[in-house]
């Protein structure tokens, strides 16, 4: 998608201009405003709210791996819950199991350090899981990814990781493991600064990587991976570079949920979580990354607003309350395909549109 | 039981759990040759045939006329997919197609666990009986026995119907080459219902002999998935393909739950399929039969 139009008397003369993250002094004064609402408004809404915002938080690093496979380097994935899986089990393990000196414990730092050890681990595991797509893609690629979550989540992490040490299928968070510094995470508001922290560091890394040679690569890659051999770029390793980006961006998100979990199993990470993120991004608008955002925001607040429609009407179809998930299920389902077909951009066009709309405004001619 | 038993048993089994997946697998071949769909609803194609004969065979229905009920339901819900959803997609991006299945497959499922439950229902009383048959030296479970010789006859009935029928042959055209078959009068949306129909009644069929041989929940959803292993060992537009993927992944399956899971313990027999497709596409990408595409800048 081509950049908007530009403001009435702005013009690039050169390259770092026009790459620019905040082109304008209206855009910087937006950007302030969003980083004003993120840190000092939002936490101090009703608690409830402020967990709708982290499963939000939540939703957008898992579908921002996904948005760069898919929508960036063109490689289809249908198992990326399995990398978050990965990264949130070898968190959780580091922090529970892993021998750490006393100091380390009472600063604070191992759930730190086990979030970069996650996030790398699902990297080089979904580099292995990426390893196909030096000869196969399209369809084949898709069947490669699923085989991942089944083998991974299904296989690996139920039968063997979940039974080290004995708990039996789920690992219980005992309040004050889970430790950042000297802050205990052990209520949402803290939960949500790490996410605002985590998710604009994810952003920046992945809106760097875009506007540099990596990022140059993979969309030379999606547009015509044949063609782009011909231009001289190693496919196979930017292919992988890819994965290792998205994976270790799934890692961060599943080593940052074990923070708002009392527990975790494998259930946390089905199949259907997978394709959920990928409709997330179908929704929000891929290879963008504001894209993502929205997506993510649609989706959590639909289903809010989607429970809050029904909980009323519980009082007279009291089963409506149990069957709730599945009514989930469905709209999801109904969105992915009304949005394919009717709106196949996704929210992010929109977004485009309407900022067009306003920065010619009101002599658009 | 001796080695050599314990092999022709896993044998048989295996091959005729193969036949029900043979029979999904062509209704999954059906669709990706007429109308280019990769289709990922599979699963939940399977249930809703499953769920549909069970509820009609409690109800006191034969099981014989509760599957022909699902049949014709089936057939319903398959031209009515393909034309509120399927029909505006043609030539769109493959992503998109494959989406769009996946999001009918998200809105099938919710609406299968609204209407049926999560529970596993079993089919009461049993159709088949529990008693297993002797063939020579070979035991083999009922259930397995006449759902492999539906299987097969069904198969038989599809591709007599491919290859001698005035529509069937209008839809190997179609599958060969759109343009022709449209400028020789053959009508493509009609062949693109027929296909989705064809296939909803197949993966019907399939599930309800599945849910006999266990009981049936959501996840013989999962079963219905497995058709992918069959397909692309198949190759993707290949007919006898497809039989012969449904076969082998039977077959393999079985093998895998007998002779791996006493070194991983645990899910193999599910999983081992999947790690199966993963290492022969490394090697054979376009499947046994597929048509192998060579793409050029």
């Amino acid at each position: 998608m081509a950049k908007g139009f530009l403001p009435c008397g702005t013009y690039h003369q050169d390259y770092l201009h026009d790459h620019a993250w905040w082109q304008t002094k209206f855009v910087k004064g937006k950007m302030i405003l969003l980083g004003i609402i993120l840190f000092f408004v939002i936490p101090h809404l009703d608690p409830y709210w402020v967990g709708v915002a982290n499963m939000i938080g939540y939703t957008i690093l898992g579908a921002l791996g996904v948005d760069l496979l898919i929508g960036f380097t063109g490689q289809i994935t249908l198992g990326h819950a399995a990398f978050i899986a990965v990264g949130a089990y070898t968190s959780t393990l580091l922090v529970l199991e892993f021998p750490w000196p006393h100091a380390f414990i009472h600063m604070g730092i191992a759930y730190p350090i086990s979030i970069i050890v996650g996030a790398i681990v699902a990297g080089l595991w979904s580099v292995l899981w990426g390893l196909p797509s030096a000869k196969v893609k399209g369809f084949y690629l898709i069947l490669t990814t699923m085989a991942a979550q089944f083998v991974t989540v299904n296989f690996i992490i139920t039968q063997y990781v979940a039974k080290i040490g004995g708990r039996g299928q789920a690992f219980s968070l005992p309040p004050g493991t889970i430790k950042f510094g000297p802050w205990v995470m052990d209520n949402p508001i803290r939960v949500y600064y790490l996410m605002v922290i985590l998710v604009l560091l994810c952003i920046a890394i992945v809106a760097n990587l875009l506007r540099s040679k990596p990022g140059r690569a993979w969309m030379a890659i999606r547009d015509n991976d044949i063609a782009a051999e011909t231009l001289g770029i190693n496919v196979v390793l930017y292919k992988l570079l890819s994965f290792f980006v998205a994976g270790f961006i799934a890692g961060i998100a599943g080593a940052f949920w074990i923070s708002n979990l009392a527990a975790i199993s494998p259930e946390h990470f089905p199949w259907s979580w997978s394709l959920w993120l990928v409709g997330v991004i179908l929704i929000g608008g891929t290879g963008s990354i504001h894209g993502t955002i929205f997506g993510s925001m649609f989706m959590v607040l639909v289903m809010e607003f989607l429970q809050m429609g029904i909980l009323p009407l519980a009082d007279i179809y009291p089963q409506l309350l149990d069957k709730f998930f599945f009514i989930k299920e469905s709209t999801f389902g109904l969105a992915i395909c009304v949005f394919l077909i009717f709106e196949p951009n996704g929210l992010s066009y929109r977004w485009w549109q309407l900022k067009n709309y306003f920065n010619l405004w009101p002599f658009s001619y | 039981m001796n080695q050599v038993d314990l092999f022709f048993m896993t044998l048989t089994t295996g091959l005729m759990v193969g036949g029900i997946y043979a029979l999904i697998a062509l209704g999954w071949v059906i669709i990706y040759k007429c109308s280019g769909v990769l289709n990922l609803a599979m699963g939940e194609l399977t249930i809703i045939g499953a769920y549909v004969t069970l509820t009609f065979y409690q109800m006191g229905v034969p099981f014989v006329l509760a599957v022909v009920i699902s049949l014709i339901i089936g057939l319903i819900l398959g031209i009515l997919t393909e034309r509120v959803f399927l029909d505006r997609l043609i030539g769109e991006p493959i992503l998109t197609v494959i989406m769009v299945t996946v999001g009918l497959s998200f809105f099938f499922r919710g609406l299968v666990e609204f209407i049926w439950g999560t529970d596993t229902k079993v089919f009461t009383p049993p159709v088949f009986p529990l008693k297993p048959i002797k063939i020579g030296f070979l035991v083999v479970g009922s259930v397995y026995l006449w759902s492999f010789i539906t299987a097969i006859v069904l198969l038989l009935i599809l591709v007599g119907f491919f290859q001698y029928t005035r529509w069937g042959l209008a839809m190997q055209a179609t599958a060969d080459d759109e343009m022709a078959a449209i400028s020789l009068g053959v009508s493509a949306r009609f062949v693109y219902a027929a296909a989705w129909a064809i296939a909803f009644m197949a993966a019907g069929v399939g599930g309800s002999l599945l849910g006999n041989i266990n009981g049936l929940n959501i996840s013989v959803s999962y079963l219905g998935l497995l058709v992918l292993p069959a397909v692309v060992l198949g190759g993707l537009n290949s007919i006898p393909g497809a039989i012969v993927g449904g076969l082998v992944i039977g077959v393999l399956q079985n093998f895998a739950g007998a002779y791996l899971s006493q070194y991983f313990p645990g899910g193999v027999k599910q999983i081992f399929p999947f790690v199966f497709m993963v290492v022969f596409l490394l090697f054979k990408p376009y499947g046994l039969w597929g048509w192998e595409r060579i793409e050029r800048v």
